[in-house]
């Protein structure tokens, strides 16, 4: 089967690539990162007294031979780096020309595609949760939660192809709350690890709180603003009255030809905040339109920011 | 509250049109968006920010600062002066007679002149000068050549109509003089254009802008006034009256007579646009007195609607005929009325006994004091050569002449008669071929009627024009005539009286009630006045002798009050009204239309531009 997400050609050169994790992977389940636990690995970390019991396998004869002492030979434990995609599925990124979910979805495919080729167990969290069922297509609501349910942890190479169609099936719809989400997940997650947060940030609640969270709670944040070409100079003009897509709200602008410089300042100012909240935390911040070229963003920037490499 | 320009207020339809403006509804289109948070940040960054902004580049608002600097700029009534001819020398002559106190221009045709003149002292540039000259029954100058505007504006303000006639000739040849060799001068008449006939300025290239004051014409007026015996009656008095329409519509009004006071009749008229009504009152006067006559019509010039006339009661005329024998003219002057006739010889004295003395072929030893008629009387203080001619044709005679009212001279034969060069006292009034026959003027105080053949040696005494001829002589030559006539004058005309007996000092009661009074040199022999600006009824004391004297308008040139669109000076040249001169173009109408555009354009490029 074809994967509807990314190319051939994109996917062997994502292949070569590899997360870059600042802080030590902390999973107990046994990867590929190093991580602070000592376990088997060709990685020589320490040495400790024997005591009864130790593997024999571990003794350093070399030292016993010179001091006459027993001393075991520590390696360090690889483990899994856990990888969780915050993808925003909200209605607010069904906008856009191209679709901002859909180059949501492929940038989420790509990072997810690089997790699953390094041994890391990739969650992709899309939100908002899916509404209670019976509000929806029955049929539809079914594949969206198998679709949702196989992406909350995916794992090895093999497990790519489905990851991919699993994300193609997602939809996107209904109003989303950021903030509650991105604190949500780091509550949740068992271990930290790498978060990437993809969304256009276009939440009134703001933003600061999630990401407050997850940087708490230990992870190595990258966020990835996606916004609509029409978002960064609108083609309408005139006495509009705007609807909002996710909460119905109304705004009323005459708007010309004439203001739209000020907007795109307002739009700039609106994007220069977020990367200044970010910048000190340590989160990595890229934004792009839903018109970028991907392959400019995963292989140019994020590669220049060493989110991999 | 008065308004300058009232039609101006009809600009108020404005306001609803605007109004109308913020009342069309913006249909405003609805589109779904991801999100309005961008949105909100754009208003509240660019609305809400900072009470003051960058200023950008805006038409709008380059729209409504040039909409408001032209409305500032037509607050200040701008007007050109540049736009009138440069000229160094202005003469102004306002026009002060009595049709200028027509009433159809608010206040007066005269204060709307005044008003317009001080326009153009206003625009008085640089060292431009300018002489104002008011032209009433006379000509006064009220300024002479200057640049200062205070000057002007006092000089002008100093002003006055009067109620007598136009002479604009006078005014016009000073103005004439004071613009020769000065190049660019200019002549600016304020006037409504009822002036005399000005064919003296004629191919005279005249620098002359006629300003035509006045609007309409709409005026009834008493034209002319004459008291005399009845014809038929002599013991009752006819007073002719013409009164003369110069509107275009009919006019119904109501003519009064009194005599000192005293209401004698009421007469309704009714006349027709541009007709003239004469009126014949008669009456009976006890004593000597003053018709007054009044016409109730409202028009626009009041000062014609009254006239004043004193009357005199007949008195019997003492004629002294000095004559070899001529029973044909003394059977003529007995005809007359009221003629109390001597007859004598000859003539040895002044003969101040008698009103007038008839001379017929008879030179007198002393010549008399008084009035003459004299038939073919060589009199060499008269004439400078007198000369005799046989059988002349009588080929002309002025019948306009008193003298000669009713007066033919068809089929008149003279045998002969005596001839002169007609001197500069006397007008000729009938002519042959040759030589005046008959002269008439007055020399001196002395009223002389001189005849140049015998009516003896001509069929004329048997033609019906002999007697009134006489009689016509008699009214003519009677003394208390001539006084009776020096008692009506035109307004702005002299008032003359011979002094009999030398006086110091005159008092003159004006018809408004203030008293003049006029110091006299020992050595006058006649007592001159001259402030008859306004018509009605003057009084005299001088010494013991009192006597009244009415001043009227009674001009039908000046009566006739239709404003002119041209004047005529002579038969082909014309001056016609100007319009385009003006001083003090205000431009503010402009102004306010061009800002009205600039709102309409401003308003249709703002729906254009977010559309």
């Amino acid at each position: 089967m074809a994967n509807p997400l990314l190319s051939p050609s994109l996917l062997r050169t994502l292949e070569q690539f590899q997360l870059l994790a600042s802080r030590r992977a902390r999973s107990s389940a046994r990867g590929e990162r190093r991580s602070r636990a000592r376990g088997q690995s060709v990685e020589f970390a320490d040495y400790r007294n024997y005591v009864h019991g130790d593997d024999f396998r571990y003794l350093d004869w070399n030292l016993y031979g010179r001091l006459e002492r027993l001393f075991l030979k520590l390696y360090e434990e690889e483990r899994e780096l856990p990888v969780r995609i915050f993808l925003d599925a909200s209605e607010s990124m069904t906008f856009g020309e191209p679709v901002k979910f859909d180059f949501a979805r492929q940038v989420a495919a790509a990072i997810g595609y690089v997790g699953l080729c390094g041994f890391d167990r990739v969650s992709v969290i899309p939100f908002p949760a899916l509404p209670p069922n019976g509000q929806t297509d029955p049929a539809a609501w079914i594949l969206q939660s198998a679709a949702r349910g196989a992406l909350r942890a995916v794992r090895g190479r093999k497990s790519a192809m489905q990851f991919f169609q699993n994300l193609a099936a997602l939809t996107a719809g209904g109003p989303a709350d950021l903030n509650e989400t991105l604190r949500r997940g780091a509550l949740e997650a068992r271990h930290t690890g790498l978060a990437v947060v993809l969304s256009d940030f276009l939440d009134p609640a703001g933003y600061e709180a999630g990401l407050t969270a997850l940087v708490g709670r230990g992870f190595q944040v990258d966020v990835v603003q996606i916004l609509a070409p029409e978002e960064l100079t609108p083609t309408t003009y005139g006495d509009l009255q705007l609807v909002d897509s996710e909460n119905g709200a109304v705004q009323e602008v005459t708007f010309g030809r004439f203001r739209l410089k000020a907007y795109q300042q307002t739009v700039q100012n609106f994007i220069q905040r977020l990367k200044e909240y970010c910048q000190p935390r340590g989160i990595n911040f890229f934004t792009a339109a839903s018109n970028t070229s991907l392959e400019d963003l995963l292989l140019r920037q994020l590669r220049k920011a060493e989110v991999w490499a | 509250m008065n308004f300058l320009a009232p039609a101006a207020l009809v600009f108020a339809v404005t306001i609803p049109v605007v109004i109308v403006f913020y009342l069309l509804k913006r249909k405003r289109v609805v589109k779904l968006v991801s999100s309005t948070l961008l949105w909100q940040k754009f208003l509240a960054e660019t609305q809400a920010s900072s009470p003051f902004q960058k200023l950008r580049r805006n038409w709008l608002l380059l729209l409504q600062i040039l909409l408001l600097a032209l409305a500032t700029f037509a607050l200040a009534r701008p007007y050109f002066a540049a736009k009138i001819k440069p000229a160094h020398l202005r003469v102004v002559i306002l026009d002060a007679s009595a049709s200028m106190q027509s009433t159809d221009v608010s206040p007066s045709r005269f204060e709307s002149a005044r008003a317009e003149a001080l326009k153009w002292v206003d625009s008085l540039a640089g060292r431009d000068q300018m002489v104002i000259l008011q032209a009433g029954a006379y000509t006064e100058v009220k300024q002479s050549a200057t640049s200062e505007k205070a000057a002007l504006r006092r000089a002008l303000q100093s002003c006055a109509a009067s109620d007598g006639p136009t002479r604009l000739v006078p005014a016009l040849r000073m103005a004439e003089s004071l613009v020769r060799d000065q190049p660019g001068a200019e002549i600016h008449l304020f006037t409504d254009g009822a002036v005399p006939e000005l064919r003296e300025f004629e191919n005279k290239a005249l620098p002359l802008v006629f300003h035509r004051i006045g609007v309409r014409a709409n005026n009834v007026g008493i034209t002319a006034l004459d008291a005399r015996a009845n014809p038929e009656d002599a013991r009752q008095r006819a007073v002719y009256v013409n009164v003369a329409n110069f509107s275009s519509n009919q006019v119904e009004t109501e003519l009064e007579l009194r005599l000192d006071g005293r209401l004698l009749e009421t007469r309704p008229l009714r006349i027709g646009a541009m007709e003239i009504s004469p009126q014949v009152f008669i009456t009976t006067q006890p004593r000597d007195g003053i018709f007054n006559l009044r016409l109730a019509a409202r028009d626009d010039l009041a000062c014609d609607n009254e006239a004043s006339l004193v009357s005199l009661l007949p008195r019997p005329v003492k004629v002294l005929l000095v004559s070899k024998g001529n029973r044909l003219l003394e059977r003529a002057l007995r005809a007359a009325p009221l003629v109390q006739l001597s007859v004598a010889q000859s003539l040895t004295d002044p003969a101040a006994g008698f009103d007038f003395v008839v001379l017929d072929g008879v030179v007198p030893a002393v010549w008399p004091r008084g009035n003459l008629l004299a038939f073919r009387v060589p009199n060499t203080n008269w004439f400078e050569s007198l000369s005799q001619i046989q059988a002349p044709a009588i080929v002309d005679w002025k019948s306009t002449h008193p003298l000669l009212r009713y007066v033919g001279f068809d089929n008149v034969q003279v045998v002969e008669s005596l001839t002169a060069k007609t001197p500069s006292w006397a007008s000729s009034l009938v002519d042959s071929p040759q030589a005046p026959l008959i002269l008439a003027g007055e020399l001196g105080r002395q009223r002389i009627a001189w005849v140049g053949f015998d009516p003896l040696d001509s069929n004329w005494p048997l033609r019906i024009s002999f007697p009134i001829f006489i009689a016509n002589a008699v009214e003519w030559l009677n003394p208390a005539n001539v006084q009776g006539g020096q008692l009506l004058i035109k307004a702005g005309e002299a008032f003359r009286l011979p002094l009999l007996h030398p006086e110091t000092s005159a008092q003159v009661v004006l018809p408004d009630g203030k008293v003049r009074e006029v110091p006299l040199d020992a050595t006058a022999n006649e007592f001159v006045f001259g402030e008859t600006h306004r018509q009605g009824a003057y009084r005299l004391r001088i010494g013991t002798n009192e006597l009244v004297f009415c001043v009227n308008l009674l001009d039908a040139a000046e009566s006739d009050n239709r404003p002119r669109d041209e004047l005529r000076l002579g038969q082909f040249e014309r001056v016609t009204a100007t319009t385009l001169q003006r001083a003090n173009l205000e431009v503010w109408r402009s102004i306010l239309a061009l800002g009205l555009f600039i709102l309409l354009t401003e308003w249709w490029y703002y729906h254009r531009r977010t559309v």
